[in-house]
């Protein structure tokens, strides 16, 4: 057997205490796509840490291509060709394409930056990638699957042969993850390695030529690829039967119309008539764009409504901010968790009780019931197995996963009718996700209903009982889900797009 | 292994209470050098000194807090001390001209505010225009004279005496202790920190930012004001360069005691302490008897060092917790 590009043997790390990373094996060869899944915390960060040279191990040895890169730093294994591409985009968003794929490193002439050069060598390799981008345009401007797409190129650009992907597809349109996918296959023809990261195991099944699953610091390699199934995968993970959490079979009540939504109108969305009925989990469906998640935020007030009346228990809600919105009962996680979600300086206690502030924790002269927000804290990491210490953690100690049940804890401790999801489970682990959907569910049971908003085909299916395609800022389709499939629903939702165009 | 720990915990807790520790130092030293520095005159006196700039230094934390800055609190505190003196010279009672410095305080704060949250203008130059403005008319007002022969009544809290102790640091105490109640337990206080922390999520999260904002500027303007009223009954005369040398302590009295200037991070003990240790330098300083023209130079490298033993200890926390 000829020699892999990279063999990681029996590598260990050690922080302070904890373990966290054992005796981890892997081989990949020049064009091998490997993927690791495992929980936030099981190890995988750690991992390809040490491979990228970002802090040494404790024991063990990681060779790449021939050479010990036990004293080789960062940007020696960036020369050797390791590169990892970050989760959040690393670009600079004020440059211009080009010099973001030459960044550090931009060609002089006379001592002055050498323009023309630059933009020549990058038009080419952006069409050799297939990438149709100018040159000369800011970072800025880039949809965000060309952005990704752009880092990397950068790191083919200074000679990667081994690229780490970090969670790539996180808030991507399944079209934009089609193209990703298609974009790495290419790069892995000519040769090039890639390890994936990623949480959906959809997406690892459909990529990867060999899965390795982390858990609790232990590397457990999936011997049989070809066989693997999404449930095998899913219990690896969590070390355990996942129970899928699905929807209940019975249906509600479609005459009880809880929210009658007539003509709203607000920034990217035109004109739509709906109604929510009594305890549904509504799906929301549409591309970037489409009015789906305009609509969702000008139903909080979150964006401005410009017309349209919107009746929640026969009764006319106004929607001039979310203050406003959450007085009347709807409430909204948003998807984008750390601009619009967590306060990263306050506590797990304070982030569930900031929007009850003037509600329920409200007492006399302004002031606020601590103790009743200590006990309501406490409650819902119990309910919710929210994982910290005590509720008097700083919110930015905790994983993805369990900051998003601090919101959702937050958001269900104002005692909403409507509870509005926009990408709920984006980029958190399989166990958190379904201890979230659960208990929406389990409320949706007792009257709630929740509009449920993911590009996450499969979980939208799971746990939906209807589903509104959005096209144009309009509703173009409502469906009942009579257990679709993957496949009849983007049928639809490309029917819709394509009647739209026609 | 548990010597390890117990080391790090006596660095964690001095890391965590450096200002604090840096004032007992401060003050040791100081004693050390002039033992009459302990004498119940001179700590008093550090006491009144401090309260003038205590409140400043909460006024002004009002709007760091938000991530923003406040210029103005100096002249704030001066326009509207000349305002309410000008008003009582022409016969308003006295009581109803202290009612009119801090009415005149936080009307200045509104403004501020309106200016910074309805038309989104940046608050640094807004204040620094405002400070401008308000120092400007002060000076013009007064002619570059002084406005003197105050009643006492006016001067009573500034200057007065209870059972034999100068009734000042009531004021500072008082004012502290609301406060941190304010900070702590209110639900504007936490409205404030969640807003300085992560202003568009705690809009998402259903808080009233624009208003909480205007409220933290008008609070910032009523406190100067009320410093205003309080210097200008201590010092018996409302001057052209009136508080200006406070202007630059009241930013470091804040930022020593630990108020994030990216906002949502401080605590009203923090404030206190950066305070008495400004104050205590201060004094300190002409009583060990600093030539008058090197003060300037000696405070400000000891606040500087106070500067850096707070960056230092942000470092430290950084590390810890990644």
């Amino acid at each position: 057997m000829s020699q892999p590009l990279l063999r990681v043997t029996n590598v260990s790390k050690i922080f302070g205490a904890t373990r966290a990373l054992s005796g981890a094996n892997l081989d990949i060869a020049a064009g091998e796509i490997h993927s690791l899944l495992g929980r936030n915390g099981a190890g995988k960060s750690t991992l390809v840490n040490i491979i990228a040279g970002v802090y040494p191990q404790t024991e063990g040895d990681v060779v790449f291509d021939g050479h010990d890169l036990r004293k080789l730093d960062i940007f020696a294994r960036q020369k050797l060709g390791i590169r990892l591409v970050p989760q959040h985009e690393n670009s600079f968003p004020d440059l211009t394409v080009a010099e973001n794929i030459f960044a550090g490193d931009l060609p002089k002439k006379n001592g002055l930056v050498d323009w023309s050069t630059i933009n020549e060598v990058a038009a080419q390799e952006l069409a050799a990638y297939g990438v149709d981008a100018d040159p000369r345009g800011m970072v800025r401007d880039l949809s965000s699957i060309d952005a990704r797409k752009l880092n990397i190129i950068r790191s083919m650009h200074s000679g990667a042969r081994l690229i780490i992907l970090d969670e790539p597809t996180t808030a991507l349109t399944t079209r934009e993850r089609e193209e990703l996918f298609a974009f790495v296959r290419d790069l892995k023809a000519m040769g090039t390695a890639f390890i994936f990261i990623s949480h959906y195991l959809g997406e690892v099944l459909d990529l990867s030529d060999s899965i390795s699953v982390l858990r609790d610091g232990l590397m457990y390699p999936v011997e049989d690829r070809a066989s693997a199934t999404q449930e095998h995968l899913g219990e690896l993970v969590a070390g355990g039967q996942v129970e899928l959490t699905r929807r209940r079979a019975e249906r509600p009540d479609p005459s009880d119309v809880l929210v009658q939504i007539r003509g709203l109108r607000s920034a990217g969305v035109e004109d739509v008539d709906l109604g929510i009925r009594r305890g549904e989990v509504l799906g929301i469906i549409g591309f970037p764009g489409s009015g789906a998640r305009e609509f969702c935020r000008a139903l909080f007030g979150a964006d401005r409504v410009t017309s349209g009346t919107v009746h929640l228990e026969g009764r006319l809600v106004r929607l001039s901010s979310p203050r406003q919105a959450l007085r009347e009962g709807i409430a909204y996680i948003s998807f984008d968790r750390h601009r619009e979600g967590i306060m990263p300086l306050m506590d797990v206690n304070e982030n569930i009780g900031i929007s009850s502030h003037a509600g329920a924790l409200r007492r006399a002269w302004g002031f606020l019931d601590l103790k009743r927000q200590r006990q309501r804290s406490q409650q819902y990491r119990d309910e919710l197995k929210i994982k910290c210490n005590t509720i008097f953690d700083p919110m930015d100690s905790l994983s993805g996963g369990n900051q998003q049940k601090v919101l959702v804890s937050r958001l269900l401790s104002t005692q909403p009718s409507l509870l509005i999801l926009d990408e709920p489970t984006v980029g958190i682990d399989i166990l958190s996700r379904e201890e979230i959907i659960s208990k929406v569910l389990e409320l949706t049971r007792t009257g709630m209903s929740a509009l449920y908003l993911t590009n996450d085909y499969e979980e939208l299916l799971r746990v939906a009982d209807r589903l509104v395609f959005f096209d144009e800022g309009r509703v173009a389709s409502v469906v009942d889900n009579d257990d679709l499939t993957i496949e009849q629903l983007t049928q639809i939702r490309d029917s819709n797009k394509e009647a739209a165009s026609a | 292994m548990t010597a390890v720990s117990s080391g790090r915990k006596i660095l964690d807790f001095s890391m965590n209470n450096a200002v604090w520790i840096l004032l007992i130092l401060a003050i040791g030293i100081m004693g050390l050098f002039r033992p009459s520095f302990f004498s119940v005159g001179i700590l008093s006196n550090i006491l009144v000194q401090a309260t003038v700039l205590g409140l400043l230094a909460i006024a002004i934390s009002m709007v760091i807090l938000l991530g923003d800055i406040n210029l103005s609190t100096v002249g704030t505190a001066g326009f509207s001390a000349l305002t309410g003196v000008i008003a009582m010279k022409a016969g308003l009672p006295v009581p109803l001209a202290i009612l009119v410095i801090v009415i005149m305080g936080s009307l200045i704060g509104l403004v501020n505010g309106l200016i910074v949250t309805k038309l989104r203008a940046n608050a640094l130059i807004t204040t620094l225009a405002m400070n401008m403005v308000l120092q400007g008319a002060l000076l013009a007002i007064t002619g570059g004279s002084s406005l003197s022969n105050l009643p006492d009544s006016f001067k009573f809290v500034s200057q007065g005496r209870i059972a034999g102790f100068p009734a000042l640091p009531l004021v500072l105490i008082v004012v502290f202790f609301l406060f941190h109640i304010i900070w702590t337990r209110t639900e504007f206080g936490r409205d404030l920190f969640a807003v300085g922390g992560n202003p568009r999520a705690a809009y998402i999260a259903g808080i009233k930012v624009d208003r909480v904002k205007i409220g933290a500027y008008v609070i910032s303007g009523l406190l100067s004001g009320l410093a205003g009223w309080l210097l200008a009954g201590y010092m018996g005369a409302v001057t052209s360069s009136f508080g200006t040398t406070y202007e630059m302590q009241v930013i470091a009295a804040a930022v020593i005691g630990g108020v994030s200037l990216t906002g949502g991070r401080g605590s009203i003990l923090g404030v206190l302490a950066g305070t008495l240790l400004l104050t205590v330098i201060q004094v300190g300083l002409a009583i060990l008897g600093i030539q008058q023209t090197l003060i300037t130079l000696a405070g400000g490298l000891m606040i500087f060092a106070a500067v850096l033993i707070d960056a230092l200890r942000n470092l430290y926390g950084a590390r810890r917790s990644s």
